[in-house]
């Protein structure tokens, strides 16, 4: 029987960023993966014949730099196009003009603000740099392993004491600026800079994203610094696609894992993680097959983890409570949609620029928030928040000449929707898209070729992501650092001997980031990472 | 008459530093603009009532909530943990056997809190606040940790099923907040209510400090009815007030009950300001969002001095604020009911800012709480105010009785803003004591407790 020093459990793109590592330290790593192809959800596929598609998530910018950089992924297939724009209708049926668009040039983005608000223009350089500092100062936690500020042990007790130490080299004024960050709703946080209302309702939807809380919810402030930690390092500067599609970013990340020795084995359904007297032995597969290893990582989310392939009978009584209350409600949903031609914008009609970047249906802080509140009680938002790009604009290869791929993030759409998901449901959130589109682009209905909506209820059946929550667990400051996925227990190890978890639901949490598959790997390796 | 200090306002806060430097053998003119609260909402520090000599009763109801569900059922809530376990035990034998825990754990963060309030706020990196949270044990340290961003509508779902319980419990996460039980920061605010209060009690006692402390003679102290128009400065110092009658009254230290904004941006000259904090004293929030309405000739049945509490479930609670979000009163609100020196007083949760003839006929108020308060029926209402008449009456920003928002982002080392946190302010001599400051309102008296001994320590 072939054994490996190391089992990983599943091959989502922590999974395999962790097994790239482990490998490139000489480790025999084998990624076991559930599905026919890597990438968890991260992954493309051929949906309609001829339209290939970003299926779940669909945008790059958070993936770390260093990862990119150490796993040499750009030689390994993977292969950034840039989005330029961002385009918010300002009202349904508005008239030619009634938009606002936020440009990666500099000086033409101010024009486009000041069209709407001087005052706006102005604050936008200082807002851009609060934030890009608050993104450094949070930079360097995102590699580290966050210690148990509870526990008495002596390396525990180090690091705090470094943790502390770094922040209270942090300049108190900036300090502050952070808890404030942590602690307020994107929407007040915005109100402070900016009066321009599609400015305030584009810039905070950043802040819900992922998330079960509305944008005048305390605690979404934080979750748009998370999602301006794409932006920089010069790497990226932007958001962009992966030529290919996102699974092109997993198949990189694979490449790179298996020229280190890695492999990677896929329609291998791992059952149960075998434990014996508190050590975890070996993965069973569905067939029986037990992959037998020195260490276990678990890609999979803490839920489907501990209380699925571990068993409640193996783990400590509190330890069970803390995973049981992790929150994950779902609240995302994509629809991705087969285009005969292209969007026609009332507000900026024609084939322009705006069509290569992304279009957010987010008029007002007020839209944002009724969307929440159907949502709130069970129910898909009547008129939903939407961040749409159109791939094949960047990247022809995605669609048939002359045809187009457009993908549709969409919130809110309840994992515990009220009587339940079923087909007419999924049906119907499409159609609540598509009659919001249609608002701004009327000729989006005679477009459309073909439809495809996946719901939270679709995520978690496909993917195995727990409630559909993409971030496996909400971003919430209960659920972060070293609460993530519970206390004592945030720093990739578990109550199991042997057994480890390099998945989004352990800190910093998801996004197509990576982070925590590297440092999961450098804590087994027993490197500070 | 020369004064050391000249205090300006009466809120409980006020007369607490007042009494405190007065007591060090100060001159002190309090400046009073009305005539201080007949009822205080809090708790009272028994070390400031110990420092100041006084005597006080604070009311003890039993029970100390009365929640009412719409089908006319009720949930008496009493200062006995076992008693209350009974009643809850009625509506769910699972949170009936939950209580004891929550209680204990609660009062085990409560008691963390009771200690850092007495105190000017300490930013959390400062190591005998580490040490402090580090007393709480194990236990202690994930539930604080988990439990101050938490909404407090998570914390209770982790806890109970009942909605009734979880309704009258979270009421205290959201009171006078412009946020639902699903905010997040809410169970902060649930704790800040507890602190103080006995292991099982979650619901501030009312006193009569302020009327106490109006009344106690002491040596030093100086009362005078008067608008304050201008805090006076010279050469970015203190050195009195000018009074709406247009005498001016000097002292080295000003001490201002009012709020932050009023105090730096309108009683003083906000050229002495940073622009920067000028700005940042503007974007201080504090919104009301409840109205108050006193009945006269209500008949309930059972005890009359506890809280009567409408707030039937944690999604009644978040309806109620979504009406507000968008600027409605909400139909369906929170209700809470207490007799009061003015009659039986109904705090109403949601209103939008806007006095009480903003929001249409204010008769929709009382019939609201007519039809959702039992024994209401035939009472008569004597007086109703919205959040601009609160200002006006109260001194209440906004109608904001905490003067500044209690959110995270503005409390502890926060509160109200980084720079003033310290009662402080950029002009010397000008300090500031009212609830806008560490701890925050719903602890009667601390803020000016804190305010005294900080002024007192810089003396000596």
């Amino acid at each position: 029987m072939k054994s490996y020093d190391v089992a990983i459990v599943g091959g989502g793109h922590n999974g395999l960023v962790c097994a790239a590592y482990l490998a490139r330290a000489g480790k025999r790593a084998v990624v076991l993966e559930r599905r026919e192809r890597v990438g968890g959800a991260a992954m493309s596929e051929e949906v309609f014949p001829g339209f290939r598609f970003s299926v779940f998530s669909y945008v790059v910018s958070l993936l770390r730099p260093e990862i990119i950089r150490e796993l040499e992924l750009p030689r390994h297939g993977l292969h950034i196009l840039p989005l330029e724009s961002t385009l918010t209708p300002l009202r349904e049926g508005g008239k030619e003009g009634d938009y606002l668009a936020q440009w990666n040039d500099h000086d033409q983005n101010r024009r486009e603000l000041a069209r709407h608000s001087p005052r706006d223009a102005e604050a936008y350089d200082e807002f851009g740099l609060e934030l890009h500092q608050m993104a450094r100062l949070i930079k360097p936690i995102l590699a580290i392993a966050p210690p148990d500020p509870v526990s008495l042990h002596p390396r525990e007790l180090l690091d705090l004491a470094r943790l502390a130490r770094m922040f209270r080299n942090i300049e108190k004024k900036k300090f502050n600026a952070l808890w404030r960050l942590l602690t307020m709703s994107s929407a007040e946080y915005l109100d402070g800079w900016f009066e321009s209302e599609a400015l305030k309702a584009t810039k905070s939807a950043s802040g819900i994203i992922g998330t079960m809380l509305g944008p005048r919810s305390p605690g979404t402030a934080y979750v748009l610094l998370h999602h301006y930690m794409g932006e920089l390092d010069g790497v990226f500067r932007a958001w962009g696609f992966a030529k290919g599609g996102n699974g092109s970013v997993s198949a990189a990340i694979a490449a790179s894992a298996r020229s280190s020795g890695a492999e990677i084995r896929i329609r291998a359904p791992v059952q149960k993680i075998l434990v014996q007297n508190g050590r975890a032995k070996a993965a069973v597969l569905e067939s029986g097959e037990e992959i037998h290893a020195d260490v276990v990582v678990s890609g999979a989310d803490p839920r489907r983890t501990f209380l699925g392939l571990v068993g409640e009978k193996h783990l400590p009584a509190e330890f069970a409570d803390a995973i049981r209350r992790f929150r994950f409600r779902g609240s995302s949903a994509k629809v991705n949609l087969a285009l005969g031609e292209l969007p026609n914008f009332t507000c900026l009609p024609g084939r322009g620029p705006h069509l290569r970047g992304a279009i957010s249906v987010s008029p007002s802080v007020a839209y944002l928030e009724r969307a929440y509140d159907d949502a709130k009680y069970g129910e898909i938002s009547r008129r939903p928040y939407m961040d749409i790009v159109i791939p094949s604009m960047l990247d022809p290869a995605m669609a048939p000449p002359g045809k187009h791929v457009m993908s549709i993030f969409v919130q809110y759409a309840p994992y515990h929707l009220n009587g339940g998901w079923t087909d007419a449901r999924r049906e119907a959130l499409g159609d609540a898209v598509v009659d919001t589109l249609a608002s701004h682009a009327p000729n989006i209905r005679s477009a459309i070729l073909h439809r495809q909506v996946v719901t939270p209820a679709d995520i978690e059946r496909v993917v195995g992501l727990s409630e559909g929550n993409i971030f496996q667990g909400e971003l919430s400051l209960q659920q972060m650092f070293f609460l993530r996925p519970a206390p004592a227990w945030a720093r990739y190890r578990t109550p199991i001997d042997g057994l480890w978890q390099c998945g989004s639901g352990t800190h910093p949490g998801g996004g197509v980031m990576g982070a925590s598959g590297r440092n999961a790997a450098a804590a087994i390796l027993g490197k500070r990472a | 008459m020369s004064f050391q200090a000249i205090v300006i306002g009466t809120g409980v806060d006020a007369l607490v530093a007042a009494h405190l430097l007065a007591r060090r053998g100060n001159q002190v003119l309090v400046v009073e603009e009305r005539s201080p609260a007949r009822q205080d909402f809090g708790w009272v520090p028994a070390q400031l009532i110990g420092e100041l000599g006084l005597e006080l009763k604070a009311g003890a109801p039993d029970p100390w909530a009365t929640a009412l569900l719409p089908d006319g059922a009720k949930l008496e809530l009493w200062r006995d943990i076992g008693r209350s376990a009974g009643s809850i035990r009625r509506h769910s034998e699972h949170d009936a056997r939950a209580w004891p825990d929550f209680c204990r754990r609660m009062a085990a963060l409560a008691r963390l809190f009771e200690q850092i309030y007495l105190d000017a706020p300490t930013d959390p990196l400062n190591l005998r606040f580490a040490l402090g949270v580090r007393g709480l044990g194990r236990e202690g340290m994930v539930d604080l940790m988990r439990l101050l961003p938490m909404p407090v509508a998570e914390l209770l779902d982790d806890w109970f099923e009942c909605d009734a319980l979880k309704g009258a419990l979270a009421a205290m996460g959201i009171l006078d907040i412009q946020q639902g039980p699903r905010s997040g920061g809410t169970a902060f605010r649930f704790l800040h209510h507890h602190v103080g209060s006995p292991e099982g009690v979650f619901r501030p006692p009312r006193t009569d400090l302020s009327t106490r402390l109006r009344q106690a003679a002491r040596p030093g102290l100086h009362f005078k009815a008067a608008e304050t128009k201008k805090i006076l400065t010279k050469a970015g110092r203190a050195r009195g007030v000018l009074l709406g009658d247009g005498e001016e009254i000097e002292a080295p230290i000003v001490i201002s009950g009012a709020d932050p904004r009023r105090t730096l941006l309108e009683l003083a000259d906000p050229g002495w300001l940073d622009p920067e904090l000028a700005r940042a004293v503007g974007n201080v929030r504090a919104r009301g969002v409840a109205a108050r309405l006193w009945f006269e000739g209500f008949s309930f049945e059972g005890p009359a001095n506890g809280n009567l509490v409408f707030a039937p479930s944690l999604d009644y609670l978040e309806r109620a604020y979504d009406e507000v979000k968008y600027g409605r009163v909400s139909r369906e609100p929170y209700l809470e009911a207490h007799s009061s020196p003015r009659g039986l007083e109904v705090h109403f949760q949601y209103v939008p800012q806007g006095t009480k003839e903003d929001f249409g006929d204010s008769a929709d108020l009382a019939a609201t709480a007519r039809r959702l308060l039992p024994g209401l029926e035939n009472s008569k209402l004597v007086s109703i105010l919205g959040p601009a008449d609160l200002e006006r009456e109260e001194g209440w920003p906004q109608g904001q009785p905490h003067h500044a928002e209690l959110a995270l982002d503005q409390a502890l080392w926060m509160r109200p803003l980084p720079e003033l946190s310290q009662y402080k302010t950029p002009i010397e001599g000008l300090w500031l004591c009212g609830p806008a400051m560490h701890p925050g309102g719903g602890v009667a008296g601390a803020t000016g407790y804190n305010c005294a001994h900080a002024i007192l320590k810089e003396r000596n």
